[in-house]
């Protein structure tokens, strides 16, 4: 996956803490709905939502990257992806804007607390740090 | 039989015949004739391959020939000529008749013998005549009128006194300038020579101001032959080209007997005829996206009952009544909508039962035994996609009935039975399910030996094995791993059978039951839904979700008291009827955390089963029952033990789907792991 420069991103965040997916991998950005558990063998996964008439996984980001569970607030937001023929929505705590990066870097072996296998890059810009999130391994993994 | 071959034969004579139908016109037309010659030879070709094979014999000789003659056109051995084009046309009509015969299923009224002696005698006949009048061109673009019975009287009064009847085709040229007078002098001096039958057209409906040539075609009778004939007629001038056929003896009969299908199509069979060709092929997946789609409009529908309801409790005013009125209506035109979209993806299970009298007439060959097969309820529809699903188990079932259950016919005259074993194969449509049945009358099941096999193979202990009933040492076939037959054959395999064919029927939402009795033979009854997409589910809730069971897995819903709960080796069961069935709580199963309720005096149990095998699940509320449409939860998902799929209800929530046969299974094996699980689970 390619990081250039002036591709353009969707910002949101979890915490303090910001990241980012290319504009062209997101589908759109709904409000939080009611989701139903689904007992599964990975606890990243949430559960399923009814987007529009069709059942959809949803994962959460804290769980993947090992931070507890928050309460839903009204900037709760879902980032619905498409990916490998696939449609998720990811549960993030707000949603920040469209953004550009002046300058992305190679994410290291570990960004923060989390696996930099994660991490396409590291968007630099005058407002701090931004993780760009690779898909696929996020999504695909074990 | 072979009836599925035979609605895919007849779709493909209706598309050969109208290829015929254009080419003919198009040779008859058209100043380049290769196309149309090739075009035609392949679809006699092809009908003659497929008519063949269908074993419509008439129709096979009649297409031999026209290909055989298409292809002397082909290779230039013989010009098209208007008397070719008239007898192919001959030859299409004969084979919608043929094709009639066959929509109807009657056999055989129809003779081709003469259209096939005129076939073959084409070319020579041709020949003669194109020889006797070398003189002129032969063209002709006059079309032969129809004779009527009047007609076709005089015909057989003048070949019976001896005189020679031919088609006269004459050009009278365009440079003419009187056509309709030369036309008339020109019949008047035929008429002294002999007798006309038919002139067409009538001179006075000759239209004079045109700058067409005019065609003039006449049957006469006289006692000149075709070149005598033709010698007389280059005695007129302003005759651009003229053409004598003799009316060939066949023809009068044949015309004759045509005639009078003719007028029966016009009266009795053009109508269903019609009818069973207006259909249109449409392909699977575009099905399957409408019945997405009913699907949609069914969950959108309960959506907006459940607002009419809300609405109805608020307000009393006239437009809520209207919305009632609207939402009624809506509720049974896409009721209507659903069972016409399921229709169409139905289809008699005559496709998969077709196979079987081969597979039948193989097994015993193979097997070395005697048995007759008899297939009942050929025409039960179900949904196409679990006509798919169900070939397996089924193949499977039937193999399994001839290697182990029918005789051979020694041990089967020993028991007085006789020596030919019977196989029954039955569909029926049974409350709104399909049922099948594949019985045989063979050596039926000993339960006996059943639990002996058991214990032998490890599966129990000997004390297990006494514990069963006969029933359920019965069911032991279903067990993985398990096979009663004391040699591997190559018919029913290692012994991988059974279980899998379970799996697979209840992976469809089935239920497989066995009635067995010993020496008289097995009975698998199978029940399937009417489709996969749409279930009757019932809605309860568990640990604060929405969940469904599919009602084909309910067998019934009982209130307890903590009281008559029964702790059977730590776990808890109740007894209802003599049976011992466990008690779960899908908390345990799912890992959800326990809720309040869940702890109340009284409980409702939902008593599902998968098989013969039970279990009680602990509802905290029911929700009652409906019709749910069935969707899958995703690939990113996969597969969860349990979950059969979900559903989007009323709400717009979604809800999950229980799996119930995968629940029992579960509760059976860490039944069996003892609490070693439980352990580990914990930690």
């Amino acid at each position: 996956m390619q990081t250039a420069v002036n591709e353009q991103y969707i910002e949101f965040g979890i915490q303090q803490e910001k990241y980012a997916i290319r504009i062209q991998e997101i589908q759109e950005i709904v409000k939080m709905q009611e989701i139903t558990p689904v007992p599964s063998m990975n606890s990243f996964v949430k559960g399923v939502i009814n987007l529009r008439g069709k059942i959809i996984p949803v994962i959460s980001l804290r769980r993947l990257f090992d931070l507890p569970d928050a309460e839903y607030t009204r900037s709760s937001r879902m980032i619905v992806v498409y990916h490998m023929d696939e449609t998720i929505g990811i549960e993030v705590d707000y949603v920040n804007k469209v953004t550009r990066f002046p300058d992305v870097q190679l994410p290291g072996d570990q960004v923060g607390s989390v696996t930099g296998r994660y991490f396409a890059g590291i968007g630099m810009s005058d407002h701090g740090l931004t993780g760009i999130l690779q898909l696929n391994d996020l999504l695909l993994q074990e | 039989m072979q009836s599925e071959y035979r609605e895919l034969f007849l779709e493909e004579l209706d598309e050969q015949l109208e290829v015929m139908d254009h080419g003919i016109l198009k040779l008859e037309q058209e100043t380049d004739k290769k196309e149309a010659v090739q075009s035609l030879f392949r679809a006699a070709h092809t009908l003659k391959g497929s008519s063949a094979a269908m074993g419509f014999e008439s129709m096979k000789l009649l297409t031999h020939e026209m290909e055989h003659l298409l292809d002397k056109v082909r290779s230039e051995k013989l010009l098209v000529c208007p008397a070719l084009i008239d007898l192919l046309f001959q030859v299409l009509d004969h084979l919608k008749l043929l094709k009639m015969e066959i929509v109807e299923e009657v056999g055989g009224y129809t003779d081709i013998s003469s259209i096939l002696l005129k076939l073959q005698r084409f070319e020579d006949e041709f020949f003669s005549i194109k020889k006797s009048s070398a003189s002129s061109t032969v063209r002709n673009h006059g079309v032969k009128p129809k004779l009527d019975q009047a007609d076709w009287m005089k015909v057989t009064e003048y070949v019976q006194q001896q005189l020679h009847v031919h088609w006269i085709t004459i050009r009278i040229s365009a440079d003419c300038l009187i056509k309709g007078a030369r036309a008339y002098i020109i019949q008047a001096g035929l008429a002294e020579t002999g007798e006309m039958i038919l002139v067409s057209p009538d001179a006075a409906d000759v239209e004079e101001h045109t700058d067409a040539p005019l065609d003039l075609v006449i049957l006469h009778a006289c006692a000149m032959d075709a070149e005598q004939l033709m010698e007389y007629l280059s005695g007129y001038t302003d005759i651009e080209s003229a053409y004598v056929e003799p009316l060939q003896p066949e023809e009068i009969e044949t015309s004759q007997s045509q005639s009078q299908y003719e007028f029966k199509n016009t009266n009795e069979t053009s109508a269903p005829v019609k009818s069973k060709s207006q259909t249109v092929r449409v392909s699977v997946e575009r099905l399957e996206h409408l019945m997405n789609l009913v699907g949609e409009l069914v969950i959108d529908q309960k959506r907006i009952h459940q607002v009419e309801q809300i609405q109805k409790r608020r307000f009393s005013d006239d437009s809520v009544k209207e919305l009632s009125h609207i939402s009624d209506h809506l509720s049974r035109v896409i009721g209507d909508l659903q069972d016409s979209v399921m229709k169409a993806r139905m289809l008699p299970i005559e496709h998969l039962l077709n196979r079987f009298p081969r597979m039948i007439r193989d097994l015993s060959r193979d097997l070395g035994k005697e048995m007759d097969l008899i297939i009942e309820g050929k025409e039960t529809e179900l949904d196409r996609t679990l006509i798919e699903e169900i070939s397996d188990p089924l193949i499977h079932l039937i193999r399994n009935a001839a290697d182990h259950g029918i005789e051979t016919s020694e041990v089967r005259s020993a028991c007085g039975k006789s020596p030919k074993g019977m196989l029954r194969i039955r569909a029926a449509h049974e409350d709104n399910q399909v049922v099948i049945y594949v019985e045989d009358d063979g050596a039926g099941i000993h339960s006996d030996k059943m639990k002996d096999s058991a214990v032998a193979k490890g599966v129990l202990t000997r004390a297990e094995a006494e514990a069963l009933s006969d029933r359920e040492a019965v069911e032991l076939i279903f067990r993985p791993g398990f096979s009663t037959a004391s040699r591997v054959s190559d018919v029913s395999g290692r012994g991988v059978g059974m279980d899998i064919v379970k799996s697979h029927i209840e992976k469809l939402n089935g239920l497989i039951e066995i009635e067995t009795s010993p020496g008289q033979g097995t009975q698998f009854k199978i029940k399937l839904p009417l489709t996969l997409a749409i279930i009757e589910g019932l809605l309860f809730r568990t640990a604060d979700q929405t969940l469904i069971i599919p009602m084909s897995n309910i067998a019934e819903i009982v209130r307890i008291k903590t009281d008559d709960l029964i702790l059977l080796r730590g776990k808890p069961v109740i007894r209802l009827r003599d049976q011992i069935i466990p008690v779960s709580r899908l908390e345990e199963h799912f890992h959800m955390k326990y809720t309040e309720t869940s702890l109340k005096q009284q409980y409702s149990l939902i008593i599902a089963g998968s098989a013969e095998k039970r279990i009680a699940l602990v509802a905290d509320e029911l929700l009652g029952n409906q019709e749910i449409v069935v969707k899958s939860l995703g690939q990113y998902i996969g597969k969860v033990p349990g979950i059969a799929g979900g559903t989007i209800l009323g709400d717009g929530n979604v809800a999950l789907i229980l799996e119930i046969s995968s629940l029992i299974n579960r509760r059976e094996k860490s039944r069996m792991q003892g609490g070693l699980l439980d352990e580990r689970q914990r930690a």
